[in-house]
């Protein structure tokens, strides 16, 4: 059962983060866009912790967070972006639609490990 | 770096009288010649893909013929270089054979190096790059390629003005720029094996996965050059007009040929990675052709609220 969907159009940082995630004893699974990062959702309810890019094909990231409120009515899950953007009205946007918290890329791990740990206990 | 951009220019002059005079003018004005054999003309044309223009001369050839001659290859080879014409008594392109005043842009004569200066403004530096902007792109680059390539130790060159439609290398990637000062693209180029070596990658070129993981490497480098540039110059999108023109971009892949459908410059940065362990070097190349709207005097760099600044990679909890 999977605790951390992890939802970006680059492989590349899929991997990365996934990867790490795994080596720090999560459980991963991921997803290609805001689409697929809702079906996903909806497959696996169970899931405790979303991290999302916001710049995606298909559905892009704060929209995704805001149908998993709007439509999947899930408010138990914690969600983090993971984004090149950082101004100051995306994250409005993303805390209006319940986002927990924002990175910036590129991706930490370490920095950010513990606090991924406590968001899916 | 240099604090403005330079344009590096194929001097085909053999006016040993001027040729001095050339040289201080190239060194004051942030151009960087390029002397050559005239039987290199073609092979240089067609390996050197970073030139902004040519600063020609009527005397070029053993007769006026073969410097027609001489013209008309350059021009049919890189039809957007521009030619500048140094004559020896008139600073126009009036009398000059139907050939060269086809090819060459702009005349002028060594006693008056305004009019040069004039035509180099025009010609190869048409468009004003802030200073500020040449910095900070230098500095987001520099700070995702570290990032991404922790292994590799880099170095860049001062950036330059094209006047191109060249692809180099096999991979490139492009994305939009947008906002209410600035409006055109950004382009990485690369020859595939860099990104092979780049993505650490050892399969062969053939293999399928590799192709994909190092097509994605770029794309990742170009994300996050695009999203530190649009956080540090660009802001909020609500900032931008409603109206937007779009033209087509056209490549030729035959002939290795993109057009952004403007004569502006590109403006263009070389960054050279090199591996800690065995040394071996790669070339990444940024283009940036604000071909949509270009607007310097509206410049504007976003600096952020020192009390609420985040370093990237750090989580902010809401």
């Amino acid at each position: 059962m999977a605790q951390v969907l992890v939802v970006d159009d680059s492989s590349t940082v899929r991997d990365e983060v996934s990867s790490f995630l795994k080596s720090g004893g999560l459980d991963v699974v991921t997803a290609v866009d805001g689409k697929d990062g809702l079906a996903k959702l909806k497959a696996d309810p169970k899931i405790k912790l979303v991290v999302a890019d916001v710049n995606m094909p298909n559905m892009d990231g704060l929209t995704m967070v805001e149908k998993i409120r709007s439509e999947l009515h899930n408010t138990a899950v914690n969600l983090i972006m993971l984004t090149t953007e950082s101004s100051p009205s995306m994250k409005e946007r993303g805390k209006a639609a319940g986002v927990k918290g924002w990175i910036v890329k590129p991706f930490k791990g370490p920095a950010v490990l513990e606090t991924f740990k406590k968001l899916v206990a | 770096m240099n604090d403005r951009a330079i344009s590096k220019v194929l001097v085909l002059d053999n006016g040993v009288a001027h040729a001095q005079a050339i040289k201080d003018f190239c060194e004051q004005n942030d151009l960087v010649p390029l002397k050559i054999q005239k039987e290199s003309i073609a092979k240089v044309l067609k390996t050197n893909v970073d030139l902004g223009a040519i600063l020609y001369s009527e005397t070029y050839g053993t007769s006026p013929e073969e410097t027609a001659s001489i013209a008309a290859e350059i021009h049919a080879l890189r039809p957007e270089l521009p030619i500048i014409i140094r004559r020896e008594k008139s600073a126009t392109l009036d009398g000059l054979s139907p050939v060269l005043r086809e090819t060459c842009c702009h005349a002028y004569v060594a006693t008056d190096l305004a009019a040069l200066r004039g035509a180099i403004e025009q010609f190869i530096f048409s468009l004003i790059y802030p200073n500020a902007l040449l910095r900070g792109i230098s500095q987001i680059m520099g700070s995702v390629l570290s990032g991404q390539f922790p292994d590799k130790t880099f170095s860049f060159d001062t950036p330059y003005i094209v006047h191109d439609r060249v692809i180099f290398g096999e991979v490139l990637s492009l994305i939009q720029l947008e906002s209410s000062w600035c409006r055109g693209y950004m382009m990485l180029q690369a020859e595939e094996l860099t990104l092979i070596d780049l993505a650490g990658a050892t399969a062969s070129r053939d293999n399928a996965v590799v192709l994909r993981k190092v097509n994605d490497r770029l794309s990742e480098v170009t994300n996050l050059v695009w999203g530190a540039f649009k956080n540090r110059y660009i802001g909020d999108q609500t900032t931008l007009a409603s109206a937007r023109v779009q033209v087509p971009l056209v490549v030729n892949h035959q002939h290795k040929y993109i057009s952004f459908g403007t004569d502006n410059p590109q403006l263009c940065f070389r960054y050279t990675l090199k591996d800690v362990q065995d040394g071996r070097t790669s070339t990444l190349y940024a283009r940036f052709i604000f071909n949509l709207n270009w607007s310097p005097e509206d410049f504007n760099e976003i600096v952020p609220d020192a009390d609420v600044l985040v370093d990237s990679g750090e989580l902010e909890m809401f």
